[in-house]
């Protein structure tokens, strides 16, 4: 019985990966799991430059859910490399490096910038998709052609596998989720969060500083598991299923659906310890349903006809 | 490793009809809380709710809290009843730290008056010279005042409506005082961050030691997912803040460090 994963070339130990901006490098969580225990560890999103993130409130609660507009909060990948990097990788997950550029040239000088150490990293995941920065990422990641060309040009400059982390406030997923692997990409991960708002009755201002913040928890698995079944559909490439992820029956569906793995984080923001029950929970699973590898499940989905 | 805790409320003690102090069992918390930290409470919403530590009982492994109604959380927490059963992290953050100090003394207001319970039991088993002064709106929220006498002998209550103690807030009482009665003095303040920024300012005008325990919307609490953030002033030069977290890298902080 194995519970072990592989997206494209990537192997890992099981589906589990923490996702971005959800566990900054891991150092926090680490106080209430063993990191080695998961599949991988999907790091804060990273700029050329430190980013201090947005002023004011960041976050808003939702019924079963959250906005957050932290705006890209971090060390900026020189520093990442210098002081966070070499944690991740004896933290004994599997390491994904998560960036997030301005303009096409911030991602080409990312990805010069950790080419060296690609021994090092698993996966670079390329955020297409934050809504809280206000240039680059969503727009690159709004338009298939922008992000087919950006891909393209960075396939040229890496071997790395490329994973691309795509936003749901689009028309159709399916269209940029074919520009990605149309550019050469080896996986999708989907969805970041939804674009959303909440506004205090009492002041008639947004709740969040920045007007605007990206949904994240429960209350978005529905949206994140079509958008899955859709892009699965449309690629041939592996996808990787984020969005509100808080079981190991999400991960089971998300996984029906067509996810060769899976990313989950703002459940972690209230139950820390939850990632490695679940993954606990998945080998279990396996156990009592006399399912030999828990990777036959990707794409089973029989719809009704 | 830490973990997640499953607590019970074993009691409940109301103060006014939207504030109340809980007690529960965690024999963990109660063994390694102290004061300035916090914990963070499962409710009725989704996320978590953090208060600050009001006390701890380690012969019977119990910790306490106030909680006064802000929201949909606030008021869920306040409805339950002894027996039912919560989850929680904790403790959370960096207390106060009590090294060295002198003469004490601790300014509380709002529902900070709960975490400065814990600092002035602390100086009091202690022998630290503490002097507490609560501000509060009225006689009627005058919570705990009676508990605070017990424990400290130099007590002082402003209200805003003036039926108790010095008329006014907590700076109508700290600007009756003089450099004498100041000598060799370390500040700790909880309160609203109007009254925290304004006492921050009078001690820095006495040239004061001050430190105060910042609070800004908190999602995880453990320093995982950025959204607490306050504006602390960098060493960096040229630069002007850098933004850390009131959950991981406070919540106190020095006074002078933060920008209002």
């Amino acid at each position: 019985m194995s519970i072990s994963v592989k997206v494209g070339q990537v192997a890992l130990k099981n589906p589990i990966i923490l996702a971005s901006g959800t566990c900054g490098f891991g150092r926090e969580l680490a106080e209430y799991m063993d990191l080695s225990k998961l599949g991988a560890l999907s790091s804060k999103g990273l700029t050329l430059l430190p980013r201090d993130g947005n002023q004011g409130v960041r976050v808003a609660e939702t019924p079963s859910g959250m906005l957050n507009c932290v705006g890209l909060q971090n060390p900026g990948v020189d520093a990442f490399l210098r002081t966070e990097l070499d944690y991740m990788v004896e933290s004994g997950a599997g390491v994904v490096v998560n960036v997030a550029g301005h303009s096409n040239e911030d991602y080409i000088s990312m990805v010069e910038k950790l080419n060296p150490y690609q021994d090092k990293i698993d996966a670079l995941e390329l955020n297409f998709s934050c809504p809280n920065v206000k240039e680059g990422c969503m727009v690159i990641g709004s338009s298939a052609k922008a992000i087919e060309a950006l891909v393209a040009d960075l396939r040229k400059r890496t071997t790395l596998p490329l994973w691309i982390k795509l936003t749901p406030n689009v028309t159709s997923i399916s269209e940029t989720a074919r520009g990605a692997e149309a550019g050469g990409a080896d996986a999708i991960v989907a969805i970041n969060t939804l674009l959303g708002m909440a506004i205090d009755i009492r002041t008639r201002r947004p709740l969040l500083h920045n007007n605007t913040g990206g949904l994240s928890g429960p209350c978005v698995k529905p949206v994140a598991l079509r958008m899955v079944h859709d892009i699965y559909d449309a690629v041939k490439i592996p996808v990787i299923g984020c969005g509100g992820i808080s079981t190991y029956e999400d991960v089971l569906e998300f996984m029906i659906a067509g996810a060769s793995a899976v990313e989950l984080g703002t459940i972690s923001l209230v139950h820390p310890t939850r990632p490695v029950e679940i993954v606990d929970a998945l080998e279990q699973y396996c156990k009592d349903n006399g399912i030999d590898e828990l990777s036959s499940l990707t794409g089973t989905l029989q719809l009704w006809r | 490793m830490k973990e997640e805790y499953t607590i019970q409320l074993v009691k409940k003690e109301v103060l006014g009809p939207t504030c109340s102090v809980l007690t529960f069992t965690c024999p963990q918390i109660a063994e390694e809380g102290k004061p300035g930290q916090f914990v963070n409470l499962s409710c009725a919403c989704f996320l978590r709710r953090p208060f600050g530590i009001m006390c701890v009982d380690r012969a019977n492994g119990t910790f306490s809290i106030g909680v006064r109604k802000v929201g949909k959380g606030t008021e869920a927490i306040l409805a339950s009843q002894v027996g039912d059963k919560f989850t929680c992290l904790g403790p959370l953050g960096n207390g106060f730290s009590f090294d060295g100090i002198k003469n004490l003394m601790l300014i509380g207001g709002g529902t900070g008056i709960f975490p400065i319970y814990f600092a002035a039991q602390y100086a009091d088993e202690n022998h630290i010279a503490c002097k507490v002064v609560n501000g509060y709106r009225s006689k009627a929220d005058a919570f705990l005042s009676d508990d605070f006498s017990k424990i400290c002998k130099d007590f002082h209550i402003t209200t805003d409506a003036g039926d108790l103690g010095v008329k006014g807030n907590v700076m109508n009482y700290l600007e009756t005082l003089t450099d004498d009665d100041l000598v060799d003095t370390t500040c700790m303040v909880v309160g609203p961050g109007i009254m925290m920024r304004k006492v921050s300012e009078w001690a820095k005008s006495h040239g004061l030691d001050c430190y105060v325990s910042m609070e800004e919307r908190m999602a995880c609490g453990i320093g995982a997912c950025l959204v607490c953030v306050c504006k602390i002033k960098a060493e960096q030069e040229g630069k002007e803040f850098v933004h850390k977290r009131c959950c991981k890298d406070g919540p106190v902080f020095r006074a002078e460090e933060v920008i209002w």
